[in-house]
């Protein structure tokens, strides 16, 4: 064989397995994916409901027919699974949560109302809460919704959901009935105050028995819900597109609209990159993005955006290793917290924008927040921090430096994660203990072995933070029961614990609020914790959308948003 | 040449094997469980031993391998993944044709653009063009592949608006992706092919061609190249061994959904399963590489031979 002719064998060769693989990366942008799953796609035409994605008859007035259409696309990050048993992803909660509903939700004003129930009672003992449930909702596959669905959601919930972070809520059920076809009744073990939060995440969102055996039970890439949207398809990767579920009724009365959302479509565009991000909301393939700190004053002022301030829910605070000494003393926890300056880590590192600074264990956005409690905060004040570490015997030594009490070197080291933030504030932490004579030492370390080594009691201090958007959150970051688990300050007090299981068996909210209040004020004086900031997230959204509301933390609500044509 | 082939991949068995042990073993020594990294940071400790058995993490770790073989040898599965619960051949068969493709068009612009300028550069040697190519090939190998990605998205994406930011519903997704893994390889390439190519112009049968009359075209294109390529095939080889097991910094910035970002993905959130087959996804790639470009040595010079 010649030379030219092997050599034109070969450029046929690659053409060949370039057209060849040419086609599976160009799929329209509503085709199944590429490979894997094609159920999800399959799943959700259902062929009983029907499903006219477009039809004027789904919006509740005339007048508002007007406002269905156009697309929302959000940047995301790879959801793991749809499967809300089996996950505790963030990325896929905002998805399924879209998909599902649940028995309750959370009012703007921070009650629980019913969703997919209609009411519920709560027995005398508090052991018992009875839902009645809505008659009118059906799933998008066609199957009704029933009080057989939440037994056999909740029940699967126990079989398959070891990941999810409500399964020990559904564990501490002991009997659930239902007397009648919409009819739910649980009981449980021990009254537990946050069951409602719990059931509220879209972690309980209840399932379609028809639609999971249907899918042998493997439902990661086939949901369905009762939920204003329906899973269109799932490009992996890539894409994640939901349609309006045209049949969808909103019994909330925070929201104006009563039928299906006005927006049809909602793209979750998965670009794992910031600066990409920002460049695809440039160019219009995003609609919505939170900012970071440099691009704010930029994007805030510019008229093809609206922002939005969020809260997130959850802190983030100094830690100390109450178990090792000399952090098992208060009184050496107290004299570093008092070197923290709050206000320089808001300023530096976030700019004045993306956070505010919190003096108690809880935030603003989270319940139980007493503005009263700041009294007790161990506010900056550097000259008490010094006074407190020479009585304590950590004298200035040669350096400027201290030394402990028995002449060595003090160099406690602070355990925190790779992120960019919590890299700046451990810094800038150094640099204010440095100005008290403590020389402290920062080790970063990626959050999967911080996870695995704080329980071990490695560190001396500790920087991270807490999400939970419940005042229980002492319960998992604070009790006796999860040193060396989630209580990563290996922290236990008996009165505190009393009071955290007090919060978590009192329904009255009064009550309970009061004890949280007493929780926070042991805490702060005890200060295991030195609570730091919360961040703020800045949300900028296409101005072509409009009526769009926020909830009492500043969490955007679509439910009334349209686009703008 | 048919015996060489079977030899070769009867030889490849043991090599996978043993990557697959060095993956395994390295898993186990990387700080941090997967258990509580799946479970999160509010997980209690009987959630994460409740994990651990799931996942078959509380068995002894030779017992831990044996399943994996035993699984991949009789069943051809190389598990689930801890954080998707989809098989990870899937997760993989989701990805790979992106990457097959991105790594096609990066070797076939790189090679192109490549020896072009490689032989221009050694027509030209010691003149100007020279220069300026070898100039080039140096700016080609400095950029970092990240600022290079982002200043093509301002340009093109941004104020062009010719080309789509993120994602791989079209061509047009391709271009910068490509051209971002491309470059750096070109500029490799480029200088190779002008060495190679200077190398064998000084060759006897060169100056025989020349004397026999022929055009200085077929001396070049004829005589000089085909003996000029070998190193290019073997950089060939090299690269797309390399780009298979995916690019991760061009896949993340340009949101292309291909095995790079899926190895990373897997080694933050510790799925051993996935991680494992991605190792050995390049590991096979590499050596399908290997094995083609030996092959292709053989095509290419006549006097290679393999007994």
């Amino acid at each position: 064989m010649s030379y030219p002719v092997r050599l034109s064998l070969i450029v046929l060769f690659v053409l060949i397995l370039v057209s060849a693989c040419a086609p599976a990366p160009t799929p329209a942008p509503t085709a199944a994916p590429p490979t894997a799953a094609p159920k999800p796609t399959e799943a959700t035409k259902p062929t009983s409901a029907p499903v006219a994605t477009t039809a004027p008859t789904a919006a509740p007035k005339p007048t508002e027919v007007s406002k269905v259409g156009g697309v929302l696309t959000s940047p995301a990050n790879d959801p793991d699974t749809l499967d809300l048993h089996q996950t505790s992803n963030p990325d896929s909660y905002v998805v399924f949560g879209l998909i599902y509903e649940t028995l309750v939700t959370e009012a703007p004003d921070g009650s629980y109302v019913g969703l997919l129930a209609e009411s519920y009672d709560i027995s005398a003992d508090n052991k018992t809460i009875t839902f009645k449930l809505r008659k009118d909702v059906k799933y998008t596959d066609g199957s009704p919704f029933n009080a057989e669905a939440v037994k056999f959601t909740f029940e699967r919930l126990l079989r398959v959901g070891a990941k999810s972070p409500i399964q020990s809520t559904i564990k501490n059920i002991e009997a659930m009935e239902t007397p009648d076809e919409f009819t739910f009744k649980m009981t449980m073990k021990s009254p537990y105050a946050p069951i409602f939060h719990d059931l509220a995440t879209s972690y309980a969102g209840i399932l379609s028995p028809a639609a999971v055996k249907a899918a042998n039970d493997n439902i990661g890439r086939a949901a369905i819900g009762t939920g204003p949207y329906t899973l269109k398809s799932w490009q992996t990767g890539q894409l994640i597109v939901l349609e309006r579920n045209a049949n969808y009724k909103n019994p909330l009365k925070h929201f104006d609209n009563k039928g299906a959302p006005y927006i049809q479509e909602r793209r979750f565009k998965i670009i794992p990159e910031y600066a990409t991000q920002l460049a695809a909301l440039e160019a219009g393939e995003i609609d919505y993005l939170g900012l970071q700190s440099q691009d704010v004053a930029k994007y805030t002022k510019d008229a093809r955006f609206k922002a939005f301030d969020s809260l997130t829910t959850g802190l983030t605070y100094l830690g100390f290793d109450t178990k090792k000494p000399p952090f098992d003393n208060p009184k050496v926890r107290q004299a570093l917290a008092y070197a923290v300056n709050k206000n320089e880590i808001i300023q530096v590192v976030f700019e004045n924008t993306l956070a505010k600074a919190t003096c108690c264990p809880l935030p603003p956005s989270i319940q139980g927040y007493d503005e009263k409690l700041k009294q007790f905060e161990l506010a900056y004040d550097p000259e008490k921090s010094k006074k407190a570490l020479d009585d304590l015997g950590y004298k200035v030594g040669a350096n400027k430096m201290r030394t402990t009490p028995d002449g060595k070197p003090f160099q406690p080291a602070i355990y925190t994660t790779t992120s960019n933030t919590h890299g700046k504030v451990s810094t800038l932490l150094q640099a204010q203990f440095q100005a008290v004579g403590v020389d402290m030492q920062v080790k970063q370390m990626e959050s999967g072995a911080l996870l695995a080594l704080t329980p071990k009691a490695e560190h001396d201090l500790y920087l991270n933070g807490y999400s939970w958007n419940e005042p229980d959150m002492f319960s998992l970051f604070l009790s006796c029961e999860r040193v060396q688990a989630s209580n990563r300050v290996l922290y236990c007090n008996q009165d505190l614990e009393k009071l955290i299981v007090a919060g978590r068996t009192t329904l009255d909210q009064t009550k309970r609020m009061q004890i949280y209040a007493d929780a926070q004020k042991i805490t702060m004086q005890e200060a295991p914790w030195q609570p730091l900031y919360m961040t703020v997230s800045k949300i900028v959204v296409s101005a072509k959308f409009q009526g769009i509301k926020t909830d009492r933390t500043g969490g955007l609500l679509w439910h009334d948003a349209y686009f703008a044509k | 040449m048919t015996r060489y082939i079977i030899q070769r991949l009867l030889l490849a068995i043991p090599v996978l094997f043993g990557v697959s042990f060095g993956v395994f073993l390295m898993a186990q020594l990387v700080p941090g469980d997967p258990a509580t990294v799946l479970a999160g940071d509010t997980a209690s400790p009987q959630m994460i031993a409740a994990l651990r058995q799931e996942l078959g993490l509380d068995q002894p770790i030779p017992v831990q391998y044996l399943r994996f073989l035993e699984r991949l040898i009789l069943h051809g599965s190389l598990g689930n993944s801890t954080r998707t619960h989809r098989e990870v051949l899937v997760e993989i068969a989701d990805r790979f044709p992106y990457t097959l493709l991105l790594t096609l068009s990066a070797v076939i612009l790189s090679t192109v653009v490549g020896v072009l300028m490689g032989i221009f550069a050694a027509i030209n040697h010691g003149r100007a063009g020279d220069f300026v190519t070898m100039m080039l090939a140096v700016i080609g190998l400095s950029v970092p592949s990240f600022w290079l990605a982002l200043l093509m998205i301002m340009l093109f994406a941004l104020n062009l608006h010719w080309l789509p930011v993120t994602g791989a519903a079209s061509w047009q997704n391709l271009i910068m992706p490509t051209i971002t893994l491309g470059l750096h390889s070109a500029s490799v390439k480029a200088r190779v092919a002008r060495a190679s190519m200077l190398e064998v112009m000084g060759q006897e049968y060169v100056r025989t061609a020349r004397a026999k009359g022929l055009r200085e075209q077929t001396v070049i294109v004829g005589h000089a190249l085909k003996n000029a390529l070998i190193p290019i095939v073997t950089l060939i080889g090299l690269q797309f061994g390399g780009l298979l097991g995916g690019a991760f910094i061009t896949e993340t910035i340009f949101g292309w959904p291909g095995v790079g970002r899926l190895a990373v993905q897997s080694i933050f959130n510790r799925d051993f399963p996935v991680i494992q087959g991605t190792v050995l996804l390049v590991a096979v790639a590499y050596l399908a590489s290997n094995l083609i470009v030996d092959i292709v040595y053989g095509w290419l010079d006549p006097r290679i031979r393999y007994n």
